[in-house]
């Protein structure tokens, strides 16, 4: 591993990205965007299924893809096409320089493409290589084709969401958007930073297994313990147990109320002005507030209706009620909050357009998150990274004009 | 006295050697300091019993009978930490917090913003007391900002966050995730944040304060929502299960009492497949003969696909598609996935004795270090059960000292 510069946490650690879409991406982005150096492959002229994706501001562009704008800032991009021989020696030469190697190749196409940790370390044993896969490396369902839908639904979270008192036919529900690739990122993230942090004291690397469904399971909150300790199967069907924890619609847009202690309902109540109903014996506690929630929901809804959401969100945080509008996307980007605190990035498209987008998701005093490069167009950073490999401009002509790099 | 026979950091885990003095409650702070636990750090909850961790005192129970050592819910996200117990509105207790924090390396806390300082303990003290700490907070809203001391639970945050603008049925109200999802997202990027943290202050010596603001952090996983706001000027409508540009991308109900199987396809390929298995002739409906077409005509699409899953099993819809290489697989229950042989066969769960609840299974570390096994060393802790310990051998104070804070109700 290579000295810091004293400004950000991981500068002179250098990894090779070598993944698809969002889990491998995601890993690799946080590591990017603390001071890594993070050269990603993509297979030359397709590119990262993320390229594919959008949002765009105009027409749909390889390089100008929001979702990969996002996943990859701070990163250098080659193109390079790891079925070839001639692939696989560049991505060894470059897992040579490397201290992490990090990917989402599925299990069974791991050592045809280059990427078997054994092999890799033998050239070079400081490094870590992390596996990310929807089941690991083992196990009866190891080689079995998944999309984010299906591990989300694999990793039990589905089945606690939608539904509801009157709408049980309606399908377990996912939530926005690559959800289970982000888990996977946010796991493999931290792995691979302990497998470092032991690497530093041994010069030691090793392989770290990531499985995509263990880190869904790995977030049921009570839902999964109510079985081994209750023989009790949690599902999205049926009334929650205390209330009111649910969504009402105002006058502008609807926000989330959240009464769990009594006494964040008994300032409620007092900032809706204690209004008769409220007084019922129904709604004494919050369970009985829970099993009465058909009549209760009728009174709540009536009062949401008059008020603004953000006039009832800061009278009930005013009071210490922690209820949270619903923020969309247009409230997130005015929040004064979040301006104040200047969370959100903006960066360049690539062709002029502004892509506002997601910032620091935490801040170091003294090596602060930031952002220093846009992501790489497709094939960006190709011949630079494999010229400071040896590779020659003739050689380059040859890979290229094979199709081995683009 | 504790049931340690095997110390955490008898092997030679990543983390070994590093100590963490964890002041957090609920979900978000325990759930980082737990990767930092899994890691091999020696992770030291201080708790009080007369204001425990919430927890403690929500369901799941063994027999329905409550107890704070007893909720599965506090049991699944300490594993492997320790416990000690101090009365912090004594000063003496205070003092040995303090003590606490010059010994370790890592400080993590998860009330809101200001409050940790207020209790005397904010990161100017922790690092008079310690100079090369590494402290995070995990605050709701951040350590900044016109909101900062709001009150954030949970299941506000996926709210909050954006999420459930986004999530839900097609022309239905905003929904929830499942979980309240922001907090084991926070809790993870905390325990990034801390390695990095850890990484720098091994190369330079310096430590470093981190503020985090859950808000913020899930929101770090909204990115497609967010740019098509501000790239194309519209947020994305909420529509259930289905994707922006892949079709079939849906969760069908199949054969048996609430049973459903998740199917998406990502290509033509993938379709042709799919519809091969299904009916042939779907393969060649031009309805469906890309993915815009597929898009287009998405309800037909699901259509056909609900009504030849609502007959099958579910197994019988996994294994069908996945010999065609298709991507189908059920909806998994947690008794699904207790009984999984997949996961059996991983080594995955954890099962420990603990003495108040026996053995139970856990859901254990979701990623693997081949070169330095990391494993759960121990069930969670009962309250206060490693106070004796952390005193005597991590503190060095006598047993009479000890003793003699007991007597005066400081422990507790």
């Amino acid at each position: 591993m290579a000295e810091g510069n004293g400004r950000d946490a991981l500068a002179g650690i250098r990894v090779v990205e070598c993944g698809d879409f969002v889990s491998s991406s995601f890993a690799a982005k946080q590591l990017a965007d603390l001071g890594a150096e993070v050269i990603k492959i993509e297979s030359p002229g397709r590119g990262d299924t993320a390229r594919h994706r959008g949002p765009y501001a105009g027409t749909p562009d390889l390089d100008r893809s929001g979702l990969f704008l996002y996943l990859n800032t701070n990163k250098r991009g080659i193109a390079v096409d790891l079925e070839s021989a001639s692939g696989r020696e560049i991505l060894a030469r470059l897992a040579a320089t490397a201290d992490l190697v990090i990917h989402n190749v599925a299990p069974a196409d791991i050592d045809r493409l280059g990427l078997n940790d054994v092999r890799l370390r033998a050239a070079r044993p400081e490094l870590v290589v992390t596996s990310i896969s929807p089941f690991g490396l083992a196990g009866p369902n190891r080689d079995l084709h998944m999309h984010d839908l299906n591990l989300w639904a694999a990793g039990g979270i589905a089945t606690l969401n939608g539904g509801g008192p009157g709408s049980d036919d309606m399908p377990p529900l996912k939530g926005f958007g690559q959800q289970a690739g982000y888990q996977a990122g946010l796991n493999a993230a931290v792995a691979s930073l302990g497998a470092l942090y032991a690497t530093l004291a041994s010069g030691e690397g090793q392989l770290v297994e990531v499985s995509v469904q263990e880190c869904l399971t790995s977030i049921l909150e009570m839902a999964y313990e109510f079985y081994p300790y209750m023989g009790l199967v949690a599902s999205r069907l049926g009334q929650k147990p205390i209330a009111p924890l649910d969504f009402l619609e105002c006058k502008d847009g609807w926000i989330f109320i959240c009464c769990v202690e009594e006494h964040q309902w008994h300032r409620f109540v007092e900032l809706a002005g204690n209004p008769e109903w409220a007084t019922m014996e129904l709604f004494d506690n919050r369970l009985s507030r829970a099993a009465n929630w058909d009549a209760l929901q009728i009174f709540l809804s009536e009062y949401a209706a008059e008020q603004t959401v953000e006039n009832l969100y800061h009278e009930a945080q005013a009071r210490r009620v922690p209820f949270a509008p619903v923020s969309t996307m247009g409230d997130l980007l005015a929040s004064e909050h979040l301006k104040t605190r200047g969370f959100f990035a903006t960066l360049d498209d690539g062709s002029g357009a502004e892509a506002v987008m997601p910032g620091a998701p935490y801040r170091h005093a003294l090596t602060p998150w930031r952002i220093r490069k846009r992501a790489p167009r497709l094939g960006e950073d190709t011949d630079r990274v494999l010229g400071d490999l040896g590779y020659g401009p003739a050689d380059l002509g040859r890979l290229r004009a094979t199709g081995v790099i683009g | 006295m504790s049931r340690d026979e095997a110390s955490p950091n008898v092997k030679r885990k990543p983390l070994a050697g590093i100590r963490v003095a964890d002041f957090t409650w609920v979900w978000a702070g325990p759930f980082c300091s737990l990767q930092l636990a899994h890691l091999g750090a020696e992770v030291i909850r201080v708790e009080t019993a007369s204001r425990t961790c919430v927890t403690r005192l929500l369901p799941p129970w063994p027999d329905a009978q409550p107890g704070v050592n007893r909720s599965g819910y506090f049991n699944q996200y300490n594993q492997g930490k320790r416990s000690l117990s101090l009365n912090l509105k004594d000063e003496r207790a205070m003092e040995i917090a303090r003590d606490l924090i010059r010994a370790s390396d890592v400080v993590v806390e998860n009330f809101a913003a200001g409050v940790f300082a207020r209790m005397g303990l904010g990161y100017e003290t922790c690092r008079a007391l310690k100079p090369d700490v590494v402290m995070i907070s995990l605050s709701g809203y951040g350590a900044s900002g016109p909101e900062s001391e709001y009150v954030s639970y949970g299941p506000a945050q996926v709210p909050l966050s954006g999420f459930s603008s986004v999530t839900g049925y097609r022309g239905w109200r905003p929904m929830h995730i499942g979980v309240s999802y922001g907090d084991p997202t926070a809790g993870l990027q905390g325990a990034t944040a801390v390695l990095a943290a850890l990484i720098h202050r091994r190369r330079t010596g310096q430590g470093q304060f981190i503020d985090l603001s859950q808000w913020e952090s899930t929101m770090a996983l909204l990115p497609e929502a967010i740019l098509a706001q501000t790239m194309s000027g519209h947020a994305p409508e909420r529509d259930g299960n289905r994707d922006p540009s892949w079709a079939p991308h849906a969760i069908y109900r199949c054969a048996g009492d609430d049973r459903w199987v998740s199917i998406a396809v990502a290509d033509n390929a993938e379709w042709r497949a799919l519809a091969n298995v299904i009916e042939p002739a779907l393969a060649a409906d031009t309805r469906f003969a890309s993915a815009a077409a597929r898009k287009q005509n998405e309800d037909a699409l699901d259509a056909a696909i609900g009504a030849w899953c609502a007959t099958r099993t579910r197994e019988e819809v996994r294994d069908t598609l996945q010999a065609a290489r298709v991507a189908a697989f059920p909806v998994m229950t947690a008794k699904d996935l207790h009984d999984d042989p997949h996961l059996g066969s991983r080594d995955y769960f954890v099962e420990l004795p603990h003495p108040e609840v026996g053995i139970r299974r856990h859901m254990g570390i979701p990623y693997r270090l081949h070169g330095t096994p990391i494993a759960v060393w121990r069930a969670a802790p009962c309250l206060g059960e490693d106070t004796d310990y952390v005193l005597r051998d991590v503190l060095g104070y006598r047993e009479d000292r000890i003793e003699a804070l007991r007597n005066a109700s400081v422990l507790s």
